[in-house]
């Protein structure tokens, strides 16, 4: 017998995860992975990639350092961040977080030092303004053979963040749309696209380097397909009934409009930067760029602030498109405004674009000068 | 004791509506004397409550929860069931204090935890805010509140059962709907209830085991509920009705 049902009175309940929380999942992702795809040329030796690996450092960096600051800013209690390390609770993915988090953050920035080192110490000795400042950079010396491993070991945390961020929002067994084994393995692809899609845009603000720009736009179009393929997967193990907790996910969202709106948009996010990339890998990198960054943005904007508009035990949908109204958008804009902050920084202090040689552990293991391959006023 | 409303009511002279607690159950647990502890649950007999809201506010002033938030409220819903007409059904809800509580495990600082009289509480001098417990909550009993910014929720008035009185909700329950006592006393008002009386939990499914039980709850409101939601965000205006399936 079929029963109608209207919610004559019912509670609201504000989404306790902010914009910030979103933009910290979206940074940390990009950052990590970035590392992970710096970490073939620097640490392996793969210096055919060194041109992209230098662009991957440099969002790593500058996305690694916004991200906890985001995180921080979510906290409703920030100053009390140092109760994580004396009341870790074990049995929360957050606590192992707080661990991992500083970890990461630590090694990727030793390692990102190691990596320039000889290029601060030969900057530091050349005659110029701000050669004290390069000096005191280099701490002396141009050795980096350290970089390796701090390299694998950065790489280790990097992967220890994708485990930690994916956990942490899958166990929640009460909202069914983050309830799903797919969701680390969509965060950690949707990451790439992110990643490359910023590599993309400072590669054409930065390089542009036509042959950059086709292999970034050709690892752009197999990130794709790979969000695309595990989307498919869950939207399949979902409607198929194989997988209860996939089915349970699509249940809670399908009979709404405005979430098939949100999927049919989240679709053509994937389609239009893979069907560009894979068919005008040069020259379309803005665009396919601007376009995987909004993808990955979306998905986690979906996923957490979509995600929390779904009533656990009331009917129909919450706010979801901008709950926080302006002081959430400014919460958006902010770290963005951070993030580009931190990247004048980067492109103005650190010689990123030096000889690929001169970046690779393995040409710098003792304190010779290396040799000159850029002046410090091409920084 | 007596945790009965109706054994209560000899005691209602006694009871001093003061200042609230600011926070949500900060304090030492529990202390039980001897070895028969108390283990508190709640029975909400649906077919008494009125939907008055006088918990609701009970609630609010006893514990001086802000504008924005509920520690508890009653949901009320119009279900229209083939051939029959049209009734009104409330539904109390608040925390389910569960004996396995989802939002224990997650906390990353151990500030929830589950005192010895079985209350699901937060150290509010040790939460940092995360909203982690909030997001692991099955039954959205869980809120930031926004002037202590710690998560916040009912917390079966802790500081009133401590001193022998009845939560504010209980007391003031006009049609005696919610009653609240120890489970684990065979003899008391609310075991009796059980043994009695056919009852349902809130989302089974969870396998949460919670300590508030229902009489009279209809199978279609025991979870998620699919039918036509009273509020209408500006995104979700074109949805008239939720079917809540594929």
């Amino acid at each position: 017998m079929e029963t109608q049902v209207h919610e004559l009175v019912g509670a609201v309940h504000d989404a306790a995860w902010q914009p910030w929380a979103v933009q910290y999942f979206f940074l940390v992702a990009i950052s990590v992975t970035s590392l992970l795809m710096a970490l073939p040329a620097f640490v392996f030796g793969k210096s055919a990639d060194l041109r992209a690996a230098r662009l991957a450092l440099m969002v790593a960096v500058t996305t690694g350092i916004t991200a906890p600051i985001a995180l921080l800013a979510d906290l409703h209690q920030p100053f009390r961040f140092w109760e994580f390390f004396v009341y870790t609770h074990k049995s929360s993915w957050m606590a192992w977080g707080a661990w991992i988090v500083p970890s990461y953050v630590a090694l990727m920035l030793l390692f990102a030092w190691a990596i320039h080192r000889p290029e601060f110490d030969r900057m530091g000795q050349d005659d110029w303004r701000f050669a004290w400042l390069f000096r005191l950079f280099s701490l002396g010396g141009a050795s980096n053979g350290f970089a390796r491993p701090l390299g694998m070991l950065a790489g280790l945390a990097a992967l220890g963040i994708l485990v930690y961020t994916g956990s942490e929002v899958m166990v929640v067994r009460a909202r069914p749309l983050w309830n799903t084994p797919f969701l680390p393995l969509q965060f950690a692809a949707t990451g790439v696209v992110g990643a490359l899609g910023v590599m993309l845009i400072l590669e054409r603000m930065l390089c542009r380097d036509g042959a950059l720009e086709a292999t970034l736009n050709r690892r752009l179009a197999l990130a794709l397909a790979l969000v695309a393929a595990l989307g498919g997967a869950w939207f399949a193990v979902a409607i198929s009934g194989v997988s209860p907790v996939h089915s349970e996910a699509l249940a809670s969202v399908a009979g709404f409009p405005v979430w098939q709106q949100i999927a049919l948009w989240g679709a053509a996010s994937v389609a239009i930067p893979f069907v560009l990339a894979l068919t005008l890998p040069r020259n379309t990198g803005l665009i396919t760029g601007l376009i995987a960054i909004h993808a990955a943005w979306m998905f986690r904007w979906t996923v957490f602030m979509g995600g929390q508009a779904v009533p656990k035990v009331g009917s129909g949908l919450y706010d979801a498109l901008m709950p926080t109204g302006v002081a959430g958008l400014m919460g958006v804009i902010g770290t963005f405004g951070l993030w580009v902050f931190l990247m004048i920084v980067y492109t103005t202090f650190v010689p990123w674009s030096g000889d690929a040689a001169d970046a690779t552990p393995s040409a710098r293991t003792s304190d010779q000068a290396p040799r000159k391959s850029a002046s410090p006023q091409e920084i | 004791m007596d945790t009965t409303r109706r054994g209560f009511l000899g005691a209602i002279g006694q009871v001093t509506i003061g200042a609230a607690a600011s926070v949500a159950g900060a304090g030492q647990s529990a202390s039980a004397e001897g070895t028969d502890v108390p283990h508190w649950g709640m029975v909400v007999d649906l077919r008494k409550c009125i939907g008055c809201q006088a918990c609701t506010v009970a609630c609010i002033m006893e514990n001086a929860v802000p504008e924005d938030a509920f520690r508890t409220h009653v949901s009320v819903y119009e279900l229209v069931k083939e051939g029959q007409d049209p009734a009104m059904v409330m539904l109390p809800r608040l925390c389910n204090h569960c004996d396995d509580p989802p939002c224990l495990p997650v906390c990353p600082v151990e500030a929830t935890f589950k005192a010895e009289n079985g209350e699901v509480l937060v150290d509010a001098s040790k939460c940092v805010g995360c909203a982690y417990c909030v997001q692991a909550c099955p039954y959205d009993a869980r809120f930031i509140n926004h002037e202590t910014q710690v998560a916040d929720k009912c917390t079966f008035c802790f500081h009133r059962t401590q001193a022998g009185l009845l939560p504010a909700c209980v007391e003031t329950c006009v049609g005696g709907a919610r009653n609240f006592g120890d489970l684990n006393d065979p003899e008391s008002e609310v075991s009796k209830m059980l043994r009695d009386n056919e009852v349902s939990v809130l989302r089974p499914e969870m396998h949460t085991n919670p300590n508030v039980y229902y009489i009279g709850l209809d199978d279609v409101l025991d979870g998620r509920v699919a039918g036509e939601a009273a509020y209408h965000p500006e995104m979700a205006d074109a949805v008239q009705h939720h079917g809540e399936g594929l």
